[in-house]
Parts: C-alpha cells; structure tokens; sequence
C-alpha cells in the first residue's frame, strides 16, 4: 500500500511555495510528482511590453538571489542586439559582482542544506560568514543583496581604488573558513551519514535530462558557461571547472563549497587586474532588428535569455531560461528509491529557486491551482 | 565539441539559411520536415544538450527555436510555422531535456507538438480558458 | 490530614508541579541562550521560554476537525502528570524523596515512558500525514533508546543490589558516586546518549524533524494544548537529568561551606544544569541522523556499551 506525503505548497523545508507530492510505501518514495506555477508573475510577457532601460529592472527582479546574473544576462543580450562594445572596466566589475554573488549564494545554499539535515549550528555559521560578502557587495554596489549596479552598456557604479585592501582582506578571511567548512563537511560523521550515496544523479540522466550548473557537474558532466561561452571578464581569467565524480548529495556540497574557493580566486584576480577606462558605453534607446543570446553561468547554472528586436525601443520577444527549470527534470532519478527522510535534503541540493521557474508569461496575476504535472513519462529514461 | 563552422558543416543540407554570428554563434532556419534530420545529425555528433526551446509570435507566424548547445557553438534551430495550424512534432525522443520546454511551448503559444508522451499544462492553472495562448500577440493585456 | 496537606503541597509545589515548571523552563531557556552563543548569535533571554509558553497559553484554542477526539486533548496533559509524578519520586532535596515506594526504579522506568507514547497518541490522532509518520517514527525510536536506558539502570542496580532509589542515593553517599566505578563507566555513556533519544535532541531529533515532517506528532497542536506540551517536554528534561544525577552522580547532596548549611536542592540543579547542558553541547555540533541509522546505531553501538558494563558488573567483582 502507498500513501501520499505532501510537500508544499507551504512547508518548514521549502522556502518558496511550490507543491510535491510524493507516494511513498513506508519510508521508501515510489513515485514523484510536482506542480508548478504558485509564483507565477508573467515576466516574460511583461518584459516585451517595457522598453529596454525599464526591462533591467523587472529581469533583476525574477531572482533575488541570483539578480546580478540576470542582469548581467540581460545587458549582455541586448548589447549584443545593438553591437555595442562594454568598455573593459565594467566587464571586470561585472565579474567581480557576479563570483561576489556566486559565493554568497552558495553559502546561502550551505546554510540551507545543513539546516535540512538537522545541522542548525552549521547553519548558522555559514550565514554568520555569508555576511562578509554581503558586506562587500554593499560597499560596491550599494545594495547588500538587488544590486541594480548593471546597466545597458556597462556598469552604474565603479569599485573605487580604496576598496581594494578591504575586498582582499575579506577574501582571505573567506577562503580561511570555506577551507574549514570544506574539511568539516568532509570529515563530520553525521553530515557523511545524511549526505554520502543519497539523491544520486547518474552522469548519463544528467546529460540527457539537461540539467545544468552544479547539479550537473557534481555527477562529472564538465559544463560551464564561464569556460564554454567566456563572457564579461572571464576569458582574460584563469580558473578551473569544479567536478565531482558521485551525484549524490555530498558531491554536490564538495562542488559549491569548492567553488567559493575558485570564485575568490577569480576575484582576487578582477580586483588586481582592473583596468582603467569609462564604465559604460553609449546606447541608443531604439534597436535595430536582430536577435542575440546571452548565456550566463549562474550560482545555480546556465542561464539563457534570447532576445529579439523590431526597431523600437521595446523588445520583440526575451525568452528567460533559468537554470532551476532546466534542473526540475533531474529531480525524479534523484528521489524514486530514496526515502522520505532524504526529501528536504534531496530537494535543496539542486538549490531550487522557484520564483525563477515560475516566470514564465500569465497574463493577468492570476496564481492559485495548477495541474500536477506528472513525472511518469520521466521514469522511462531512468536507469 | 564543435565550432560554428563546424556545426554549420554537418547542418548545411538540411537547413535553409545559415548565419554564422561569431565561432560560438549560430543561427539557422530549418523546415518541418528536415527539423528532426538535422538534429539526429547533431546528435550522432555527441550534442546532448538543448539549453532551452523559445517561441516567438512573428504577427503571421510563429517561430520555434532550438537552442543546442553543441559546446563551445550554440545553435538556434528555427522552425517558421503558420499561425493558423502550428504543429511539430517532438523531440523528447532525441532529447530527453525536452519534455517541460514543450509542454511550455504548448500552453504559452498554442503550438502543438505530435507525439508528447504529456501534453497537458504546466505553469497556466486549471480553469485558465482553453485556446487562450499568453504569449501570443492577440491576447489581451 | 497533614499527611494529606503534604502530599497535596508536595505535588503542587515542591518538588512538584510549580518547583518543576520554574525550573524546566528556566532550563530550557538556558540551553536556547548557550545554543545561541555556541551558534555564534545572541540568541533569547533565559527566560524566553517563560514568556512562549505564556503567549501560547493565552491563544485561541483550536482543535483540527480531523482532530476531534479525547485522545488529543488528553495526551499533553498526561505527558505532564506522568513527569511530575517522577519529580515526587526523585530525591531531589535528599536521599529521601517526597513520595516513598518499594522499587521506585521500575515506576519510574514506566513513567518516563508515559510522555513518548502520549505523543505517538495525539500524533495518531491528529489526522495529519505528518502527526502519523512523526508517531511512527517515534514508535521506532523509543525501541532504539528504551532497552539501553533499562539495560544501564539494571548495571546500576546489580552493583548496588537495590531497586530503590534511595537506597542507591544512599550507597554513593558512602562509597563515591557510581559513575567514579570503572565497569559502569560505559554504562554512564550508554545512558546519556540514550538520553539524548529520550530527550528528542540532534541527532536523535528524528521523529519531530522540523525540516522533514514540520512538527512530527506537535503539528497539530496550538495554543495551550500546545503549551502544556511544552511544559511536559521542559519538565521531562530535567527529569531526566535528575534521574541520571541520582542514578550515577551521587544525587542531591548537603555541603557545609564555613558555617552555611547548602541544602540539597542546589546540589541537585547543579548536576542537573550540567547534564542539560551536556546534551545541549552534544545537540549543537551534529546533524540529525535518519531513523535507521538511529535505530542501527542505538543497537550497535550504544548496546554494545550497556551490555559490557552490565558484564563487567556481573563478572568483576
């Protein structure tokens, strides 16, 4: 006999409302279902109806944790569409926003997986020391967390000579206690126990379901768009792409608190080697026909906007691929045999953020009930 | 692994126009029929993973675009169709990934993809009105 | 009569119900103020747990359609009778405590048992998926715990050769406290870990994950049914420690300091705060295993450490 546990719409281990449903025979999960859309907001069809200024601002707002990569995915795109070049100060300061993001989501992420399992003193630490680089990212840009520092053409603000001690300072002081965490995470009995073999996503159910960031390379798919598709700074910076060869929990927690490490390397290196020069170019406010794509690795993997223009000074189309949508297929090799202990955990370590996924265009602000959208076609190419 | 040149050279027969941006950048405009061909060619080739699939409303047609990361070139694949009767057929077969971005496909434009294994909605609720498409031109604000 | 008054005062106010609310949720608040240090914050006063249990005190009673039975309403508040009946059996001032009874240890034993299964009860009860899978856990862990908890009091008991409370009081007062006795040593460390399962504490917090199942078998519950159960969970706490402060730390003890008689009671809420805050240390640096591996461990592990000590009891003379 199964019976039906309902994660969500509203649940302690959910920090978006989104609703699962899992059947579950004792504490084994036999089956997984999800429905989406609780926080649907018609970005995407709002986006085409705003000009092209207006629109940096609602793409900042899809995400508020990763707001600086949308941004920077959306003036890239467009200043693709009108072919202007972004002056190479603000490409750095670009840079140095989006790993100063990277390392705070993660550890908003770490904070959140070890509260999952139970680890509350964990928790609290991680957030204890994510405050650093919101501090940072306050001295920069303003803004502790929705940065508004991107613009059309370049960046709003500039990182000021005497910042520089201060970011490195602080970076030391990071990479001091990522190196601890990254050794208690390692070493600590309870964390191997809830962690080691769980949720496990085989290399090949990765490929073929699409999923992507650190999802995808903690079962060793070896993709980022930071190498893959150099944007912004990065193909002027040196850094390795973080893999992990297992897929369960544990690889994925080994591959974001590595890649704080590498992302204060990078930032050690954008902050060093910042160029002089304007911050940002000029734009027209109307754009020519054309199309163009922006790609962006974001703390949770690839993001995509596509863009097309019709000569006013308001998109045609902007397509929004967040890297949560991409990842909700992995999430069934994850769960199915699993048990129901594991969903909190399991559930978080694809680090969902699902007010991204629900972007997708409503027209009105209808939200309420949506249709379960079945997973059991999904089982088939389960290994 | 592959250029855009590269990719350009294995699509060349089955698509119409091909326009190469820079080495990471593709596009090309395919019909129905040659659609599924050209990706099972991109396939053979190790392309695994298709970032996302957009649909654009033209005003007279609407356009599906693939986009296949074919690492470091992406490729966007697209696929002109009359607004009065939009049909393709799926792809969920090649690639896996495929299976929401269709469904998305489906309700956002009214297109509809022959052969889904799950052609219900995915993001619109229950009682939204069918042959009401949010992304299309003509629905209301 | 003054025999009836006595009774009557032992169980309201010392060492009963009022003595043991104040000082069950001053505790309480203490282990939340060194949680929060340990977590690097600063966390609530110490007397936060007061001020919760007040506030839920006073809320609107609301009982879940689901949950329309006497079972629901009954459960907390025979959780919190069954611990303060085991405050009148403790020796909490002396050896001698405020009610007598012949084999104390074996009521004792039962009653602390009562709360678990009032919870599994209102769990059951409360219609909710996860009141039923808390309840069940619970189930699974109290067979985890229980038998190590009886099998480190009867090592206790064989080395004393008593079933009596005081009498074990009694016996460390002359020959030093049971845990200083090298073959109980394991079985010291067997019951305070299973304590820590008793207690529902990281790593043992499993049938009322807060991130898994919400509240487990509490989910339901709000306003003062609520309360009560944090007052029978805060009691229930310092039970424990006092039962294990009597069983192996020697119990309540009167010092002479200069010229100033130190009653009893202080030695008591000494070697209680230090056994809470062991389990308050031990809650803070772990994560919270799954059931299986509790379970897996309590009868690996644990027993193990029970069983040699219960041995050594037996076998060394």
């Amino acid at each position: 006999m199964t019976f039906v546990v309902p994660i969500g719409p509203q649940h302690p281990a959910l920090k978006e409302p989104e609703y699962f449903r899992f059947e579950v025979k004792g504490e084994e999960i036999v089956d997984f279902d999800v429905r989406l859309g609780y926080v649907h907001r018609g970005i995407e069809r709002a986006l085409q109806e705003r000009s092209y200024l207006h629109n940096i601002y609602l793409s900042e707002r899809i995400c508020g944790i990763c707001n600086v990569a949308h941004t920077t995915a959306y003036c890239q795109t467009i200043e693709q569409l009108a072919g202007i070049e972004v002056p190479d100060r603000a490409r750095f300061i670009r840079t140095i926003l989006c790993e100063l993001e990277r390392i705070h989501s993660h550890m908003l992420w770490a904070g959140i997986a070890a509260h999952e399992i139970g680890f509350d003193t964990l928790f609290m630490l991680f957030w204890r020391d994510r405050e650093l680089v919101l501090d940072l990212k306050e001295m920069i840009s303003g803004n502790r967390q929705t940065s508004a520092s991107n613009t059309l053409g370049g960046v709003r603000r500039d990182v000021k000579p005497e910042y520089v001690p201060k970011i490195l300072r602080t970076l030391e002081k990071l990479e001091k206690a990522t190196e601890q965490y990254i050794n208690i995470c390692t070493s600590d009995r309870t964390i191997l126990a809830r962690c080691a073999g769980i949720g496990v996503l085989p290399k090949d159910d990765a490929k073929k379901l699409c999923a992507v960031g650190p999802t995808t390379r903690a079962s060793g798919v070896d993709i980022d768009i930071r190498r893959d598709d150099p944007y912004d700074a990065y193909g002027q910076i040196s850094f390795d792409v973080i893999t992990e060869p297992d897929g369960d929990v544990l690889a994925k927690v080994i591959v974001r608190l590595r890649e704080i490490l590498e992302s204060i390397h990078i930032t050690r290196q954008a902050v060093k080697a910042l160029p002089k020069g304007p911050l940002r170019a000029k734009i027209t406010p109307k754009i020519e026909p054309n199309e163009a794509i922006g790609r962006v690795e974001a703390p949770r993997g690839e993001l995509l906007y596509y863009a097309i223009s019709n000569g006013t000074d308001k998109p045609e189309r902007v397509r929004v691929r967040t890297p949560t949508y991409a990842n909700i297929p992995s999430f069934k090799p994850m769960f199915v045999g699993g048990t129901v202990a594991e969903i909190p955990i399991v559930l978080a370590s694809i680090d969902p953020c699902f007010a991204c996924t629900d972007r997708v265009a409503l027209v009105d602000s209808h939200t309420g009930k949506t249709r379960v959208l079945s997973f059991k076609e999904l089982r088939r190419w389960k290994g | 692994m592959m250029k855009a040149n590269e990719v350009a050279e294995v699509i060349k027969e089955y698509v119409d126009e091909i326009k190469i941006e820079n080495v990471r950048r593709v596009f090309a405009t395919t019909d129905e029929e040659r659609c599924r061909a050209a990706m099972l060619a991109l396939k053979q080739r190790d392309v695994q993973h298709l970032s996302t699939i957009s649909g654009v409303d033209r005003g007279d047609a609407i356009t599906v675009v693939y986009h296949l990361d074919c690492r470091p070139a992406l490729l966007s694949l697209k696929l002109n169709l009359p607004k009065s009767t939009p049909k393709v057929q799926t792809i969920t077969d090649i690639f896996p990934g495929a299976i929401l971005y269709e469904r998305d496909l489906m309700e956002m434009l009214g297109v509809k993809v022959e052969g889904h294994p799950d052609p219900r909605r995915l993001f619109l609720a229950d009682d939204w009105p069918a042959g009401v498409y949010p992304l299309r031109k003509e629905a209301k604000k | 009569m003054m025999e009836v008054v006595n009774f009557i005062l032992g169980s309201l106010v010392f060492p009963g119900l009022l003595f043991a609310s104040l000082i069950g949720l001053l505790y309480i608040g203490i282990d939340r103020k060194v949680t929060a240090h340990m977590q690097h914050r600063i966390g609530p006063p110490i007397w936060q747990e007061f001020l919760d249990v007040g506030k839920l005190l006073s809320k609107e009673d609301i009982t879940p359609a689901a949950a329309q039975s006497p079972v629901f309403t009954a459960a907390p508040l025979v959780a919190l009778g069954a611990v303060v009946t085991v405050m009148l059996l403790l020796p909490i001032n002396s050896a001698q405590p405020a009610l007598t009874l012949v084999a104390d240890l074996i009521v004792i034993i039962y009653l602390l048992n009562i709360p678990a299964i009032c919870m599994m009860l209102g769990g059951y009860s409360s219609g909710s998926p996860f009141g039923a899978a808390g309840a069940g856990r619970y189930v699974v862990q109290l067979f985890s715990y229980e038998f190590i908890f009886i099998l480190a009091i009867i090592a206790a008991v064989v080395r004393v050769g008593s079933l009596g409370l005081p009498t074990i009081v009694g016996y460390q007062a002359q020959q030093g406290w049971l845990v200083l006795d090298w073959r109980l040593l394991p079985a010291v460390i067997a019951a305070l870990i299973a304590a820590q399962g008793k207690l529902l504490r990281v790593p043992f917090d499993i049938p009322e994950a807060h991130t898994e199942i919400v509240a487990g078998p509490l989910t339901e519950y709000s306003g003062p049914r609520l309360a009560i159960w944090r007052l029978a969970y805060d009691v229930e706490t310092i039970v424990v420690a006092g039962f294990l402060a009597a069983l192996f730390f020697g119990g309540p003890t009167a010092y002479l300091i200069g010229n100033i008689q130190i009653p009893g009671v202080v030695d008591f809420l000494i070697k209680t705060l230090a056994i809470v805050l062991l389990t308050t240390t031990l809650r803070n640096i772990m994560a919270r295993l799954r059931i299986d591996q509790a379970l897996k461990f309590f009868w690996t592990y644990v027993a193990l450490l029970a069983i040699i000590s219960l041995v050594l009891v037996l076998v060394v003379p």
